[in-house]
């Protein structure tokens, strides 16, 4: 709920319009600060919830940058010290004061905290740089919009430590569109100096990556409009740019950590630069300014405490948004010559059919058409739209979310799934956070990468990382097969499933016939996410007496497995091959197999902790009372020299032995 | 000296290519360099090279096949009638021993409580045919481990047009039930008539003391079995070999009638149970039952049960007992109001005067122990 705050004016969106003149700028700066300490107040009195940042000191740094964003697509992407940003670009002081105490008028109903914030076009994290590829991201939205809509991202000197600054500082740059790096230099971490962790110079940071670079300084009496300049001239010249505004933290980092000395301190407070706009007003104007604030804060605190404890109207289970009916293009074969081909000809149909579609990824273009060529072609076709990017998986992850969030359909190819450890941040504090804090916010990002081994590709080229990823809460992994419709497969998870997800893909079956055989569907439980759209298959004995869960490039070797324990000893064995692996389609699962006399799970990946470990559990929990075993990786890298991948990876000898010693 | 001429590796991503062409025949000369076929991946066409001169002794790949990378295409002599080298030993990984019994002989020998020395092989290895042929030899008078059919499929098809149905689980359970009493038990039935006031007074009591809304009376008769079964153990027991085998635990079925569907629920370990406990667990196995919930342990494993078919309100019905077990308790009220306790036993385990004097243990309740029930 907006209150009027006594002499501003709002936009239509409920901005604060904040004039250049001393008695606007101090009103505002003045409420900043009152707010500020009211915040540490509450946190004194053990009203606050978790931990605060308060920017007291730097309110005119702060209030500078927000306050010159005049289009309605400007956003902001703050950090942990947010409370000056969110409050001049929302004007929500009773949002932001309750959102702090976690209560149900807080602005994200108390799930954010002081740390994560979301409102129209401002986010806030609580990780440093987190959210820096996502604003380049964001900015490129834009300009495929013509939106002249400026992203400024606002991050401290210490977050100058951070590789994925400069990964983001590198694609704005490249991308050409219009993102603002603010440095908020104050010069200390915590506690830790930045002379004692910055080498060289900030501003030649900016123009290494070709950014038009100004510094400013939040002590000069014409600040706040040069700073209105420089937002001006980012949005005129269309390209990013930075922004470093030397400033000073007259408070603690959070609550109690203020180890500076008391000289230093006071110099600090006799610089500030917001008493010196309010030395400049007169007494009786000034001092009728803070009384007003004062009144207004009054009433901010007592809503604030009058509303509830924040709570769950329903705690959700889960936070996938549900398979969406619309279906552009046709139907995918479910046979193809190869994956490769199906997965090429998914994508095509996929561009073809929706303009939101890119495809973003290192070296997609022809004539090498991405990684094993499954991109082939594309690039010439869709001219625009398939984008070779920097070797930055961590900032292409980023700005793909923030693509995603705005709006399209990003599509982003990692060379080699060993490499999604790069991009683990942004997927589990980021991709999954904003749907699963906001229900109403998808994030439709799909990652294909190519998984597995048996190529001699060594320690970092070869790993199944399925089993790190199924464990990140609202993030969906898709590993098909041959015998699945991969291209349908990928279709329907860009199309139909608004959810973040990895879609693994192996290597060796790219060359594989893409081809049923005598797999049939295994009914889905209503009850299963994604079951319907993502399928389980299976083949074999319907009485088995063993049977082969499997999943992704395990299935041609299963395969071979359960031929020869069916032609040399005799066996019925069944195969159960599900797609979706995470979120687990556990009642299909318990269908199918809890009557089952010996499950065998086997998959590629590091097993312990792993997807495995997970089926086997849910089948223990509902009373299966068969046999069990797991056959996998143990925890060990993989060897590049052939002989020895192949002594460690399980193949069909390893399988039929394990299944004869179970017997 | 020969040389062998192989599939070549054009990318790190196909194992296998295929071979479009072979454009040489035995006894051929060819140059060194000559192209002398091609393989193909799905992204290129490579010529294969003859690496020196020589005539073509041996062809070792067809046409449009697909072939290993690295494998041998040709072998190429230096005279025409040099002689392909005997190939080297290719590695066998370990297989089984010959005569080692396949997986599935070892699961039927397993069922059948048997061991492999006992069968004779037909051929190499101990195969499931083998063990299906030993045991129906012996009629099938092994001693059967967990209670599949034996030799009850009659393979041919009736000359009267049909279709086959697969059976469901408890139709397959019953399959196996009444195969093991035809083949295994010798079952004999025995029934007499009681008086049902103390038994309907004691219900009430207890119904009244755990105010319960339904009545508990056949689960407290149950119990009244599980007690009696815990005094006399050949109750709960079974025939192996030449011997009465004693179970060491009381696993009681109990017939619970849900739709179209009869299940033999199982209530493990009751002995270890108190009458309450144990009329709790009835409880709600029966419930979950009703909805189809019940997990395979909770419907096999039966050593001794009760069955009642009061609620049909019938004369007499004579179980036929569940696999590996040697009394089965039925009860009936028909519909004249005669109350009847009977049982069907494996006489080969029990005699009539055991199977009597158990019944009339169990015409009446025990005589309750209030203090004990006070105590808890």
């Amino acid at each position: 709920m907006l209150f009027p705050i006594p002499g501003v004016e709002r936009n239509e969106h409920g901005k604060p319009l904040i004039g250049l003149d001393d008695a606007s700028l101090y009103a505002f700066g003045h409420l900043l600060r009152s707010t500020e300490q009211l915040i540490l107040d509450l946190f004194s009195r053990g009203l606050l919830s978790g931990t605060t940042h308060t920017c007291i000191g730097q309110e005119l740094c702060q209030m500078a940058v927000v306050r010159a964003l005049d289009h309605e697509d400007d956003a902001v992407l703050s950090n942990h010290r947010n409370h000056g940003h969110y409050m001049t670009y929302s004007g929500d002081f009773l949002g932001l004061v309750a959102e702090v105490m976690g209560r149900k008028a807080g602005v994200c109903g108390g799930y954010g905290g002081s740390q994560h914030i979301a409102y129209r076009h401002f986010h806030s994290n609580g990780i440093q740089a987190g959210m820096t590829g996502i604003g380049a991201g964001l900015a490129l939205a834009r300009k495929r919009k013509d939106s002249p809509g400026i992203v400024t991202i606002m991050v401290g000197d210490g977050t100058l430590g951070e590789g994925l600054l400069y990964e983001s500082m590198n694609l704005a740059s490249i991308w050409n569109c219009r993102v603002l790096f603010v440095v908020e230099n104050n010069g200390i971490a915590q506690t830790t100096y930045t002379s004692e962790t910055l080498g060289g110079s900030i501003e030649a940071r900016g123009q290494a990556f070709g950014l038009q670079t100004w510094r400013l300084n939040d002590a000069d009496p014409e600040f706040s409009a040069s700073v209105a300049r420089v937002v001006a001239q980012v949005r005129e010249s269309g390209r990013a740019g930075m922004l470093v505004i030397d400033t000073r933290r007259l408070g603690p980092h959070s609550k109690g950590d203020d180890l500076r000395a008391d000289d230093e301190k006071a110099a600090i407070a006799a610089r500030d630069p917001l008493a010196a706009i309010g030395r400049r007003l007169a007494d009786s104007e000034r001092e009728a300014i803070e009384a007003r604030n004062t009144v207004f804060l009054a009433r901010i605190e007592a809503e604030a405490l009058a509303s509830p404890e924040a709570s769950f109207d329903a705690q959700r289970l889960h936070t996938f948004s549900p398979v969406s009916t619309t279906r552009i293009g046709s139907l995918q074969p479910a046979k193809a010559s190869n994956v490769r081909l199906a997965i090429n000809q998914a994508l095509r149909t996929l561009l073809g059919g929706d303009e939101r579609v890119l495809l973003i990824g290192e070296d997609l273009h022809e004539p090498y058409g991405g990684a094993f060529k499954v991109s082939a072609g594309l690039s010439g076709d869709f001219a625009g739209r398939v984008i070779s990017t920097p070797i930055s998986e961590a900032g292409i992850t980023g700005a793909s979310i923030g693509l995603a969030l705005d709006g399209e359909r990003p599509i982003l190819e990692i060379m080699f799934a060993d490499f999604l450890t790069l991009c683990m941040d942004q997927l589990y504090n980021h991709a999954v956070k904003f749907p699963g804090m906001f229900e109403d916010v998808k994030v439709p990002l799909l990652i294909r990468t190519p998984a597995g081994g048996r190529r001699g590709y060594g320690p970092t080229h070869s790993q199944n990382p399925e089993n790190l990823f199924v464990s990140v809460p609202g993030l969906t992994v898709l590993f098909g097969s041959h015998r699945h419709n991969v291209g349908q497969l990928l279709v329907d998870a860009v199309q139909r499933w608004p959810n973040p997800t990895v879609f693994l893909e192996h290597k060796l079956l790219y060359g594989e016939a893409q081809d049923p055989a005598d797999y049939e569907l295994v009914a889905a439980s209503p009850e299963d996410q994604g079951a319907d759209l993502f399928p389980t298959l299976r083949r074999g004995a319907d009485a088995p007496d063993v049977t082969l869960l499997s999943f992704g490039g395990m299935l041609p070797v299963v395969e071979r497995a359960a031929k020869q324990l069916e032609e040399q000893e005799e066996l019925a064995v069944e195969i159960v091959a599900p797609a979706l692996l995470a979120p687990l389609p556990r009642g299909t699962l318990l269908d199918a197999l809890l009557d089952r006399p010996r499950i065998v799970v086997v998959e590629e990946s590091h097993h312990e902790f792993g997807v495995s470990a997970e089926i086997l559990a849910m089948l223990a929990e509902a009373g299966f009372t068969g046999q069990v075993l797991r056959v996998g990786l143990a925890p060990v890298p993989i060897a590049s020299a052939r002989s020895l991948e192949r002594e460690q990876i399980p193949d069909e000898q390893m399988i039929v032995a394990s299944v004869l010693d179970l017997i | 000296m020969a040389v062998s001429i192989h599939a070549p590796r054009i990318n790190n991503n196909d194992d296998q290519v295929k071979l479009i062409a072979l454009d040489v025949a035995i006894g051929q000369k060819v140059d060194r360099g000559a192209v002398i076929g091609q393989v193909e991946t799905d992204k290129a066409v490579v010529d294969i090279e003859a690496p020196a001169e020589g005539y073509v002794i041996g062809l070792q790949a067809e046409v449009d096949t697909m072939v290993e990378v690295g494998s041998i295409l040709v072998w190429l002599g230096e005279s025409a009638d040099e002689v392909v080298p005997a190939a080297a030993a290719v590695e066998t990984r370990a297989g089984q021993a010959s005569g080692a019994p396949t997986a599935k002989a070892r699961l039927l020998l397993k069922r059948h409580g048997l061991t492999a020395d006992q069968v004779p092989a037909a051929g190499e290895r101990l195969t499931a045919e083998d063990v299906e042929h030993y045991v129906a030899g012996k009629g099938g008078r092994t001693a059967q481990a967990s209670g599949s059919p034996v030799a009850t499929r009659i393979d041919r098809l009736p000359d009267v047009p049909g279709a086959l149905r697969p059976l469901r689980p408890d139709e397959r359970g019953m399959v196996n039930t009444v195969s093991w009493s035809r083949d295994f038990a010798v079952p004999g039935y025995i029934e007499l008539e009681y008086d049902p006031q103390p038994w309907d007074a004691y219900a009430k009591d207890y119904a009244d003391r755990h105010r319960l809304m339904l009545s508990p009376l056949l689960s407290l008769m149950a119990w009244r079995l599980v007690e009696l079964a815990r005094e006399t153990p050949a109750l709960n027991a079974t025939h192996v070999g030449e011997q009465r085998y004693e179970y060491g635990e009381i696993n009681l079925g109990f017939t619970v009638q849900a739709g179209e569907t009869l299940y033999l629920t199982v209530l493990r370990n009751a002995d270890t149970l108190d009458e309450s406990g144990f009329v709790n667990a009835q409880g709600d196995i029966q419930r979950r039952a009703a909805g189809h919930r019940l997990v395979p342990a909770e419907l096999q494993g039966a050593t001794i049960s009760f069955s009642s078919m009061a609620r049909w309100k019938v004369s007499r019905h004579i179980p036929i007992l569940p696999p590996h077990t040697a009394l089965m308790v039925a009860h009936a009220v028909s519909a004249d109001g005669r109350h009847v306790l009977g049982a069907t036993y494996d006489h080969r385990v029990l005699n009539g005067f055991q199977v009597v004097n158990t019944l009339r243990k169990l015409s009446k309740p025990a005589v309750p122990d209030r203090k004990k029930e006070n105590t808890q």
